[in-house]
């Protein structure tokens, strides 16, 4: 029996929401579901703003969360209580049963429970301090009240409150008597919702483990296990996480990382690492991204590799630092003056996110340029179950190195012809001297202005990068659904995806004949496949979260073809519904010109 | 100034040969005026490569953009001419990523002190291995003669055509106050002193900041010539204290009078020892000491 | 809330049962616009308390039971908020005090909450151990108690139990009445037709003993393991063993929640003809109620399933603007039938 449930936790910042959540998660992904979760928190350090845990929990691979949840635990109404509408029919509304203040009318959550929803008022205050002699702990109460309603087996849920409090042993026995006692009142409570959780299903093979990790955990893992030694940043939401993460775990691999006093500083001191060799990166967003500009450029002329992990957020300028957007394609792909191409590579989920960015150290030395790994909030905050190779899947060195110099000889660094990958030389080695310019420069890199040469060495940087299309083992695009000729083709790119795909194949399941291509590689944008893939498609979808549909943008700009944009800016992920609703007017549209 | 001896051509020539330094100068011409104070810098610095025994290879010469900044082209060492005021922080990644690099930063006035000013003091700070020559002609040469921030007050040029009211920026007092653990001051019409002076900043273990002065001969006529630079520059005080940082900056409030030579040395750990401690506190293993990778990772010691 | 809504008038109804649920049914169709909310204990919507005994026959799903689904409460816009406590009344505000402490205002008020089953002073000791039948859950929890083939002790005897009864004997179950004065309630049976009505019970298969003969109720006991769960023992000194025991002496209605409010309370919720309790906008409605008979010349309950839902439907008309008197929906004769079985009106519901 498959299981797919969608749990949120909404409360107020201080009731322990985002606590709760992260112990359930552990707790189910312990138990050997798939999960895939995107907590809401608030804009304010300080507060009582709103704090939402919200979890999808399967049994089969899903990708993104749903419209709906199946149960909502209030632990502050006034919070809840807009969230009251998004339980399905028959789904559970779990709330404290009295307040403490008096409450004007509709101030309590029960007075927003829809008839179809089934409600269970829970002495959560008085059941904390019962157990605890304290008022903490209320939501590990209501946690133990979610496990026994659901009938999950306690010993997953106590051991993630160990691992929640292993530094803190009175907290931890605490809350292991407050999830008891909701246990407890749990049993003497009558389930009267259909939210029944099937048996878990493990395909994991021998060797591999299975973890749950954020978007931004994982570009650390993937980095981590690709061997980056260098890494230069400049906090800033959302990207500042991987800094920290890599602050702990770089110097216990000997590696280095240095918060530098601003994005130009760290980019540039990137350049430097990566043309002295070693495997650097650093990470920003949008505003940052800005800043890198020209030394990106520089890095493309200069043909030095680089990682750049970008997470998205709400722009222009300072924009919504909080919320999610993919509004920084263009300046990924073409940001910065000149023809300055690079690699873009966007992943669509957190498995993406540890492929992508190991990968992403592969693709900058084999092809001697800035790669960036594009991800937004949404997925740097997303946490999913993943599951990891035994072994980590990327090369430790793939440059392209000089071999023995003819005597008399000097070294270019930048030959021309052949596959436009010239062979680089590293400081430290004899006869491989040569100086990195952000002039254009001839093969021996001395500057140059000659309108040839110029010619040559711009072919050379983009001819190139058309190798990175073929670079193994990386998928740079991928169709689901139906094979051949479709009615509905849904194109779209990054965390996007996941409710693209979702929404074509509930568009397949109502008879639509649709399919879905996830772009991963945006630069160089893959052109044939894309093109393949397109002239199967009647229609064609192209939802993004940006208002100009850059996406869109990018990909006329390589296949001319009328495509329909669906762009929305609402700071958070697009709702499957809304793309399915495209997909049947389209594919109504279709059929009405059948008809006419 | 004592008796000047006289000098044979052909017995100099011969020196410089045999000296090996003219290895460390590429074929490229420079691309500089004729008279320009830069000739010296970049003989000074083959010379102090050549003293040090340095390998050709293991010298990274790191600038900005500028005429300064085309120094590294001159020099056959490995090189990167970078972005305006960028310099700093492109050489800190070069010598994070090897520690065995000889580093040597380049720029001008108005790339280390206008665009660039943000990356001074945290280079300084950190003690970042590097030696950053400062070309300072208080004007921006090659763009054909614009404002500097150490150009004088009352200085005429086409973006101040009726004169900088801007007061100059004080250079070694900021690179002092910037924690700084090896300052000097040297004069491109003293080579020689210019030469010594370069080689101590590079045998320094820390950042050291030689601020190089230097006439601008096609744009500037009228301030920073040989002429009046000659008749200003002194010395630094016989009982002058190097390891005095508030002598050093008193010393280095008199800029009408600038004194050359060394005016601040200490001794303390550099960023790569920093990044080292940092490895040895999470328990970590130094790369020198893995089995890793060799043509990476070994190149770090 | 909509500013349109904050005009509407606000009709609360304390109780989801059958006369609660039809009121707020006719007040929709009187009043397209007001706002209407019920209040109910219950964690369900309304369902039918007379299905019940059906669990007996392997209907476990509460889904079986509601009378109307979600989407019909959603369509005609009536919030059901369950689990809700009334703590108080104030008349005078027109305030209800829910007891989580939220308050609400209404313009009227009908109350509907019923009875709940009455337990006679000397077995209130007892009542943990005993199963009631009033609710989904309560009758949930007594079928899991009983196994294949169970023995169920009734006490009392109400027509709610012997309907029960019914069932219980058609599933292959074993019941034992302990009879008495409750028997047959809310009938009046006088000592001539007592002796009748008992043989047809007997005759239906139930096994009655007369409480009285035995002196009355000692004591119930949880029973020593290996034996039955349930013991009942008699002042003689007999006992009797079964897996639960059932009390149905009659309803009492649910008024405390009103004390204090200034209706006036017999034992019901004292009303005239029109429903109307003795504070203007207040009305009540159903086994909650005493009626003003002018013919009997006193306050009296109507039960039964027709008389309860034709009490909602004239409270709610009353409510929006009627005035019409209340007319008894059903008779209140217990009779035998040609077959020699009980039959009885208030077994009657649609």
């Amino acid at each position: 029996m498959a299981t797919d449930i969608q749990i949120s936790i909404v409360g107020s910042a201080g009731d322990g929401t985002i606590a709760a959540g992260d112990i359930l998660k552990n707790a189910l992904a312990g138990m050997g579901y798939k999960i895939i979760s995107f907590d809401v928190y608030p804009p304010e350090i300080r507060g009582f703003g709103k704090c939402i845990a919200r979890m999808r929990v399967t049994t089969e691979q899903v990708y993104s969360l749903k419209h709906k949840s199946d149960v909502l635990i209030s632990l502050d109404d006034s919070h809840a209580i807009p969230h009251a509408d998004e339980v399905r029919e028959c789904g559970a509304v779990i709330y404290e049963r009295a307040s403490i203040v008096q409450l004007p009318e509709g101030g309590h959550i029960s007075a927003h429970i829809g008839p179809g929803q089934l409600p269970y008022p829970v002495p959560v205050r008085e059941l904390a301090e019962k157990s605890t002699s304290a008022n903490r702990s209320r939501n590990i109460v209501v946690l133990g009240f979610l496990a026994g309603l659901l009938d999950l087996p306690d010993g997953a849920f106590l051991k993630a409150i160990a691992k929640k409090f292993k530094r803190k042993a009175e907290a931890a026995a605490a809350s292991e008597a407050a999830y008891r006692i909701g246990r407890e009142f749990a049993a003497q409570t009558f389930k009267l919702d259909d939210v029944v959780f099937g048996p878990p299903v493990s395909t994991v093979v021998a060797g591999a483990t299975v973890e749950m990790i954020s978007g931004n955990a994982a570009i650390v893992r993937g980095a981590l296990d690709a061997g980056i030694d260098t890494f230069f940043g400049y906090p800033i939401t959302p990207a500042t996480s991987i800094m920290e993460r890599l602050a702990a775990e770089m110097p216990r691999r000997g590696g280095r990382l240095l918060q530098t006093e601003d994005e130009i500083s760290a980019i540039s001191a990137v350049i430097g690492a990566g043309f002295a060799g070693a495997r650097a990166a650093t990470s920003t967003s949008g505003p940052g991204l800005s800043l890198m500009a020209e030394m990106l450029g520089m890095g493309v002329i200069g043909e030095v590799p680089a990682v750049i992990f970008v997470s998205q957020r709400g722009g222009p300028s300072t924009g919504l630092p909080t919320k999610t957007e993919q509004s920084d394609l263009h300046m990924a792909v073409f940001g910065g003056h000149g023809d300055a191409p690079r690699i873009v590579i966007a992943p669509t989920n957190v498995d993406g996110c540890y492929r992508c960015a190991g990968k992403a150290f592969e693709l900058a030395e084999a092809y001697q340029t800035p790669v960036i790994v594009l991800v937004d909030l949404y997925l740097s905050n997303r946490y999913e179950t993943v599951v990891f190779p035994a072994r980590p899947p990327f090369e430790a060195d793939v440059n392209r190195r000089p071999g023995k110099q003819a005597a008399g000889t000097q070294y270019k660094r930048y030959t021309l012809g052949g596959d436009s990958i010239s062979p680089r030389a590293l400081p430290g080695e004899k006869g491989g001297m040569h100086v990195v310019t952000g002039l254009e420069h001839n093969e021996l890199g001395r500057p140059s202005d000659q309108g040839e040469m110029h010619e040559a060495m711009s072919r050379k940087r983009h001819e190139k990068l058309k190798e990175a299309l073929k670079h193994p083992d990386f998928t740079i695009c991928k169709r689901f659904g139906d094979e051949g000729a479709v009615d509905v083709g849904v194109i779209s790119w990054g965390s996007n995806f996941g409710e693209s795909l979702e929404a074509m194949l509930k568009a397949r399941g109502e008879g639509i004949r649709c399919a879905a291509m996830k772009v991963v590689m945006l630069s160089p944008f893959p052109t044939e496949r894309v093109a393949a893939f397109l002239a199967d498609c009647k229609e064609v979808l192209v939802p993004e979260l940006n208002y100009q549909g850059q996406f869109a943008n990018l990909l006329q700009s390589h296949v001319a073809r009328p495509v329909t944009r669906l762009n929305r800016v609402p700071g958070e992920p697009m709702k499957v519904e809304d793309i399915l609703e495209e997909i049947r007017r389209l594919a109504g549209r279709k059929a009405a010109q059948k008809a006419a | 100034m004592g008796e000047i001896k006289p000098v044979y051509l052909e017995e100099k020539l011969k020196e410089i040969e045999d000296s090996g330094r003219l290895d460390y100068r590429s074929k490229t011409l420079p691309t500089w005026c004729p008279g320009c104070g830069y000739f010296s810098i970049v003989e000074a610095v083959a010379a102090s490569l050549c003293e040090l025994n340095i390998p050709n290879e293991n010298a990274v010469m790191v600038s900005g953009i500028g005429c300064s900044s085309r120094f590294p082209f001159f020099v056959n060492s490995y090189g990167m001419h970078t972005l305006h005021g960028r310099a700093l922080p492109v050489a800190t990644g070069v010598k994070t990523a090897n520690d065995a690099l000889t580093v040597v930063a380049v720029g001008g006035d108005g790339d280390g002190f206008a665009i660039g000013g943000g990356h001074v003091p945290h280079a300084a700070r950190r003690n970042v291995d590097i030696t950053y020559l400062l070309f300072d002609n208080g004007i921006y040469g090659l763009t054909k003669g614009q404002t500097s921030p150490t150009s004088a007050i009352g200085f005429r040029t086409p973006t101040s055509p009726y004169e900088n009211p801007d007061r100059p920026l004080n250079p070694l007092l900021m690179l002092l106050s910037y924690g700084a653990s090896w300052v000097g001051q040297a004069y491109a019409g003293r080579p020689d002193h210019l030469h010594r002076m370069i080689t101590q900043a590079m045998a320094h273990r820390g950042f050291s900041y030689l601020h190089i002065l230097s006439p601008c001969v096609t744009f500037d006529k009228t301030h920073r010539t040989y002429g009046n630079l000659g008749m200003q520059v002194r010395d630094l005080p016989a009982d002058h204290d190097p390891t005095d940082r508030l002598a050093a900056m008193r010393e280095a409030m008199d800029d009408a009078l600038p004194a050359l030579g060394l005016y601040f040395r200490e001794e303390r750990p550099t960023l790569a020892d920093a990044l080292d401690g940092l490895v040895e506190k999470a328990g970590g293993e130094l790369p020198g000491k893995v089995a890793a990778k060799p043509v990476r990772k070994a190149a770090r010691r | 809330m909509t500013e349109a809504s904050r005009k509407a008038r606000h009709h609360i109804i304390v109780g989801s049962g059958v006369a609660g649920s039809q009121a707020a049914e006719t007040l929709r169709e009187c009043e397209p616009d007001a706002r209407i909310t019920i209040l109910t204990l219950s964690s369900l919507l309304f369902y039918n308390r007379y299905d019940l005994p059906k669990v007996f026959r392997g209907h476990r799903d509460w889904r079986e039971y509601l009378v109307y689904p979600a989407a019909y409460y959603r369509d005609w816009k009536i919030n059901v908020r369950r689990c809700s406590r009334v703590a108080g009344v104030d008349a005078r505000r027109r305030v209800i005090a829910l007891d989580h402490k939220e308050e609400v205002r209404f313009d009227t008020l009908l109350v509907a909450s019923g009875g709940r089953g009455y337990i006679p002073e000397d077995l209130t000791d007892f009542r943990p151990l005993m199963h009631g039948f009033s609710s989904y859950t309560e009758a949930m929890s007594a079928a899991n108690e009983v196994p294949k083939k169970g023995h169920v002790i009734m006490l009392g005897g109400d027509m709610i139990g012997l309907d029960l009864a019914r069932t219980l004997i058609d599933t292959r179950h074993r019941v034992t009445l302990v009879a008495g004065p409750n028997t047959f309630w809310p009938h009046e049976v006088d000592d001539t037709e007592r002796p009748g009505l008992i043989a047809a019970l007997e005759k239906m298969g139930i096994e009655v003993l007369e409480g009285a003969d035995a002196g009355g109720i000692a004591s119930i006991d949880q029973g020593a393991p290996g034996l039955s769960a349930r013991r009942v023992l008699f002042r003689d000194g007999t006992e009797l063993y079964g897996d639960v025991v059932m009390p149905f002496f009659g309803l009492s209605p649910s008024v405390e929640f009103m004390l204090g409010s200034g209706v006036d309370i017999e034992r019901g919720l004292l009303v005239d003809p029109a429903l109307r309790t003795t504070t203007e906008g207040i009305y009540a409605a159903g086994d909650v109620c005493q009626i003003w008979s002018d013919a009997e010349r006193r306050y009296r309950f109507y039960y039964g399933w027709k008389n309860v839902r034709a009490m909602g439907d004239l409270a709610a008309r009353n409510i929006t603007g009627s005035s019409d008197p209340w007319v008894p929906a059903q008779d209140e004769k217990l009779h035998i039938s040609d077959d020699g079985k009980i039959q009885s009106p208030f077994w009657e519901y649609a």
